[in-house]
């Protein structure tokens, strides 16, 4: 009897959660703010918490996005998978948001799907849907846009750093290929690869590397062909076998250590300790000018915390009625280049020039788009910094 | 006092703690209503949330109980759900059927169950370690084939339109029930139901009444294979994609689950068909209320402690009938 | 036994693999440790496994399964790095003070979880799923999920780092240490008692919960010196790991753990991890050494089926000398 009796509770509970959930209906979508005092409420979905990239962006938004305009930012937990994303957007709908800012890249599509379902506001923040799906989603009304890096970005990042060590005359590397694959890794890594001056498999130039270094889950060293610099080794990765591969190459003293991510977290110790000259795709912190200053971190290309900041003006403008699109009504897509530092002197006047109060992208630089703008114009601004 | 009053004092305390499992998911849905009331928000859409976040759950762990009831532990059953959820995506986009779909995903999880009952029972290895390396191995070929094909998305997917028509409550309270009856039906009203307790519970007596060991833990290990392809299925229906890391975290939610339920991890005659499922809920509500409650990023560290000690709590209190002299093992 | 069968038997599997290594790198022109940095890492990687088999193996051992042990070490070692840090600012002597505070504070955290688990009397398993949970919160909390760096980058980690014969002179105090304690006292006859004949042993006397207590402080303590050791290997800590994301520590030992106490028939199970993990360290290195050929993926699997082969072999081992010893006429 007790048992039936708990039986019957429990399932009336579930089914009373399930019943009550089913009765919400998709067109019961939030609608767009009031333009005026309301507060603009954004949810940031996120995968990093840790990341200096991560964190740089956070403090922005926090501290100085907020604290300008009349918009509160509430940022995720560290979302594992497609349904933590879906889920979050779900909640951040039922708590009444307006609008879904993305930096986590499970699931870019049912992202996008989930907003539209529940009429918030989306956009990408420093980072790219892949062609395909942009083209599937660029009409959607509720698909706000995207600036960041493209694949091709990510692809010139990795040649430019390749062409760097090359022209200094490397004869002997080491690269580090991050988390592989990881598209952006990917991409980074194949241009690297090129910009070495080596080939892949046979194939120099983006889609012939990266398609191959996704089919091998990495660089194949037996398919890797270079003129006169010589890869002394290749690793990826972060497990138990991570430092004795690092050691491995520290070991050949290489002219130079190429990493498309995450050294100046994982190795910069190791590296500025054995002296070996070293470059990395990552942002501009006081740790990476310590490194550059005090290190032997000699090339560092990365986004500036503020970068963040027009696709927030974009978003504002959408929540607030005034949406940018292009001529055929399609949402934004702005690619947006690297910083790149090889001295201190550049590292610094980048990585003070974008400080709290008074960041690249200013109050007063996005002041000159949120509102009516036309998309040349805001096109122009993101480009011109 | 007399002995009589003594037992019944007993038999009030013992009821008492064997509806705590329930009462505490009642308060707990009680406190989300009254949370997201209070703070203004969509009540509705709210408990949807909660019902897909704990659909998948309930689900792989309502077939788990099988595993747990001979006082078994299986922890690669999240690394199944991801395995599973591969292999049909897979399949979907050779063959473009649905139907293969559905039943590869199924195939592949009763397989990988029955893989580790067959490691376990027909070499005599630890279930635990087996499952260990299961997860390890499980893992590893699913990461290895998404990133594979996943290319520049940095996934697997099928086409968000096939499983559309069937993300909606009406379908998963559909599926929800009719596993739960199957299984509750097996547990509550077979000889596998009985004999798995009395197997969990006095595995040597068991045996010497003319128990296959064997037969029973691999019943189990299907039930739990059925539970982890449903659950599979579940999770592509909700999102349509797979990546590396999809389903992560239900491995070991599982096991808080059905402790959380009032099942107590030793298995044995103690065990509830219905704990997965109460337990389940119960510990999504508390996390979804300790995430409302407790704001900002710190919070999630918080509301993570608050949750153990309150999982910790309802644990000791669901125990106090089986406290024996000696350190429990 | 004889001597040098103890002797044999307990360098067999080490000099074994060795053996096997050592050729599928030279026949593929590499080497398995390439130069003095390389051994540095080699000694490093092995006194981390080593000690976590016996974290792992003390409570094990005795029937009590400890999912906090990953947590434990993170959280030591964010607290001692904090607390180091705000003493010394990096210079002299931080790697000392810092292993020190390590040890303390592991062995706390140790009191703490044994603490739990004799107060609440419920399954240990169970309580240290709580543990877990409770400790990863409290991390996440104390760094705001951020990684650790400038706390433990200094000069005095790094040259701990660089020279083999600071972990190898860990490697044999923890050594000696355990096998004194646990081979050649009063606490170590009852712990063994314990672990054989759990009733027989109390009913005789035996204080059950000093000892186990005691297991989970050296457990701790032993956790806290692991921590230290990964944080002189990586340079940085991870803060950010929620929801049993620390677990992943304890399934690396359970190869050395049952390699070891199979090498310790021969000699002493302490000295068979010491072996195991010499194994470990030679597997780790040649797949660093193969980095290019063997993704992270396949080497799971590989050590997922070194797993599986090796229980097959070790849970029916008379089984296979009777099938392949020669039948008597």
């Amino acid at each position: 009897m007790k048992k039936a009796l708990a039986l019957i509770l429990a399932l009336v509970m579930v089914l009373t959660l399930a019943a009550c959930g089913g009765s919400s209906t998709d067109s019961e979508a939030q609608t767009p703010a009031d333009e005026g005092d309301k507060t603009v409420k954004i949810g940031v979905l996120v995968s990093d918490v840790s990341g200096e990239e991560a964190l740089g962006f956070r403090a922005y938004y926090e501290d100085y996005i907020a604290k300008n305009y009349n918009v509160t930012f509430t940022y995720t937990e560290q979302l594992e998978d497609a349904a933590a994303e879906k889920a979050a957007i779900e909640k951040f709908a039922a708590q009444g948001y307006d609008a879904i800012l993305s930096l986590a890249a499970s699931d870019r599509a049912t992202q996008i799907e989930t907003c539209e379902a529940n009429g918030l506001y989306y956009a990408v923040v420093s980072g790219m849907l892949d062609d395909a799906q942009f083209e599937q989603y660029k009409g959607n009304e509720h698909f706000v846009g995207q600036i960041g890096p493209s694949m091709d970005t990510e692809y010139e990042a990795g040649y430019a750093m390749g062409q760097y060590f090359a022209q200094q005359g490397v004869k002997t590397v080491g690269i580090y290929g991050a988390f592989i694959p990881n598209p952006m890794h990917v991409y980074r890594t194949a241009g690297v690869l090129a910009g070495l001056g080596c080939t892949y498999g046979g194939a120099s130039d983006k889609d012939g590397i990266a398609g191959q270094l996704f089919g091998d889950q990495g660089v194949d060293m037996s398919k890797v062909a270079c003129g006169d610099i010589q890869i002394v080794g290749y690793f990826q990765g972060f497990g138990d076998t991570t430092f004795d591969e690092l050691f491995a190459i520290i070991g050949q003293q290489p002219d130079a250590f190429l990493s498309v991510g995450m050294a100046t977290t994982f190795f910069a110790d190791s590296l500025n300790g054995a002296n070996i000259p070293y470059s990395d795709i990552d942002s501009f912190t006081s740790g990476n000018a310590a490194n550059m200053a005090d290190g032997t971190l000699t090339y560092l290309a990365g986004k500036y915390s503020s970068s963040i900041g027009p696709i927030f003006a974009a978003t504002l403008n959408a929540v607030n009625g005034n949406p940018i699109r292009d001529a055929e009504g399609n949402a934004i897509s702005i690619s947006q280049s690297y910083l790149v530092a090889t001295d201190s002197a550049t590292f610094d006047s980048i990585f003070n020039g974008d400080k709290g109060d008074s960041p690249i992208f200013s109050k007063d630089v996005l002041d000159t788009v949120i509102g009516a703008v036309s998309y040349d114009d805001f096109v122009k601004l993101v480009e011109s910094k | 006092m007399d002995n009589e009053a003594i037992l019944r004092k007993y038999k009030l305390r013992q009821k008492l703690i064997n509806i705590l499992p329930v009462a505490a998911l009642a308060v707990l849905f009680t406190i989300l209503v009254v949370t997201v009331q209070a703070k203004g928000y969509r009540l509705d859409m709210y408990l949807k949330i909660v019902f897909n976040e704990g659909v998948v759950l309930a689900v792989v762990a309502t077939g788990a109980v099988f595993i747990y009831t001979l006082g078994s532990f299986d922890i690669s059953l999240g690394a199944s759900t991801l395995f599973s959820a591969t292999m049909g995506v897979m399949t979907y986009n050779a063959t473009g059927s649905l139907a293969l779909m559905i039943l590869v995903i199924f195939g592949a999880a009763v397989g990988c169950s029955l893989l580790s009952s067959v490691l376990a029972s027909v070499f005599h290895i630890p279930v635990f370690v087996t499952t260990v390396a299961m997860m390890s191995v499980l893992s590893a070929i699913a990461a290895q084939i998404i990133t594979t094909n996943g290319g520049a998305v940095g996934g697997i997917s099928i086409p968000s339109a096939l499983v559309k028509p069937l993300d909606n409550m009406g379908f998963k309270i559909a599926a929800l029930a009719v596993f739960w009856l199957v299984c509750f039906f097996v547990f509550s009203f077979t000889k596998i139901g009985r004999r798995q307790k009395f197997l969990g519970g006095n595995p040597v007596c068991a045996q010497l009444t003319g128990i296959q060991v064997n037969k029973y833990a691999i019943i189990a290990f299907v039930m739990a294979g059925l539970g982890v392809g449903l659950g599979a299925f579940l999770t592509l229906v909700y999102t349509p994609s797979v990546t590396a890391t999809t389903a992560g975290s239900i491995g070991m939610n599982i096991v808080v689950a059905i402790v959380f339920g009032g099942m107590p991890i030793s298995g044995g005659p103690r065990s509830r068909i219905y704990a997965a499922l109460v337990g389940g809920f119960s510990y999504i509500l508390l996390n979804n209320i300790l995430k409302l409650l407790i704001d900002s990023n710190i919070g999630y560290g918080v509301s993570q402690i608050v949750s153990a000690v309150f999982f910790l709590a309802v644990v000791y209190v669901t125990g106090l009938n089986y406290r024996s002299q000696m350190l429990p093992r | 036994m004889k001597a040098s069968k103890k002797i044999i038997g307990t360098l067999a599997i080490p000099v074994i693999t060795a053996a096997v290594l050592l050729i599928l790198c030279a026949a593929s022109g590499k080497s398995m440790i390439a130069n003095r940095t390389g051994f540095n890492y080699f000694t490093l990687y092995a006194a981390i496994v080593m000690i976590t088999t016996m974290a792992l193996s003390i409570n094990l051992n005795s029937g009590r399964f400890d999912f906090s042990l990953g947590a434990m070490a993170v959280l030591a070692s964010v607290l001692s790095a904090k607390i180091t840090y705000g003493l010394l600012s990096g210079g002299a002597g931080s790697a000392a003070l810092m292993l020190c505070l390590n040890v303390v504070i592991g062995a706390l955290l140790g009191l703490v979880s044994g603490g739990l688990y004799v107060t609440l009397r419920i399954p240990p398993i169970i309580t240290s799923l709580g543990v877990t949970l409770i400790y990863e919160g409290v991390t996440f909390t104390i760094t705001g999920g951020k990684y650790v760096m400038t706390e433990v980058r200094n000069a005095s980690m790094t040259a701990f780092a660089g020279n083999w014969y600071w972990p190898a002179l860990i490697i044999l105090a923890v050594l000696a240490f355990i096998i004194y304690l646990f081979d050649h006292t009063r606490f170590g006859y009852d712990y063994k008692a314990l672990q054989s004949g759990q009733k027989v042993a109390v009913n005789t006397g035996i204080r059950e919960v000093p000892n186990a207590l005691w297991c989970y402080v050296i457990c701790g303590a032993l956790m806290g010196v692991v921590g230290f050791l990964n944080v002189a290997r990586s340079a940085n800590i991870n803060g950010g790991s929620l929801n049993f994301g620390s677990i992943g520590i304890m399934f690396t030992a359970f190869l050395p753990m049952f390699i070891g106490g199979y090498i310790g028939r021969f000699s002493n199970d302490k000295v068979g991890y010491l072996m195991a993990a010499l194994c470990m360290s030679m597997l780790n290195s040649t797949f660093a050494a193969f980095s290019n050929e063997i993704s992270a993926s396949t080497q799971s699997i590989i050590n997922a089926v070194l797993l599986v082969v090796f229980l097959i072999y070790l849970n029916n081992e008379g089984l296979l000398k009777k099938i392949l010893s020669p039948r008597k006429a």
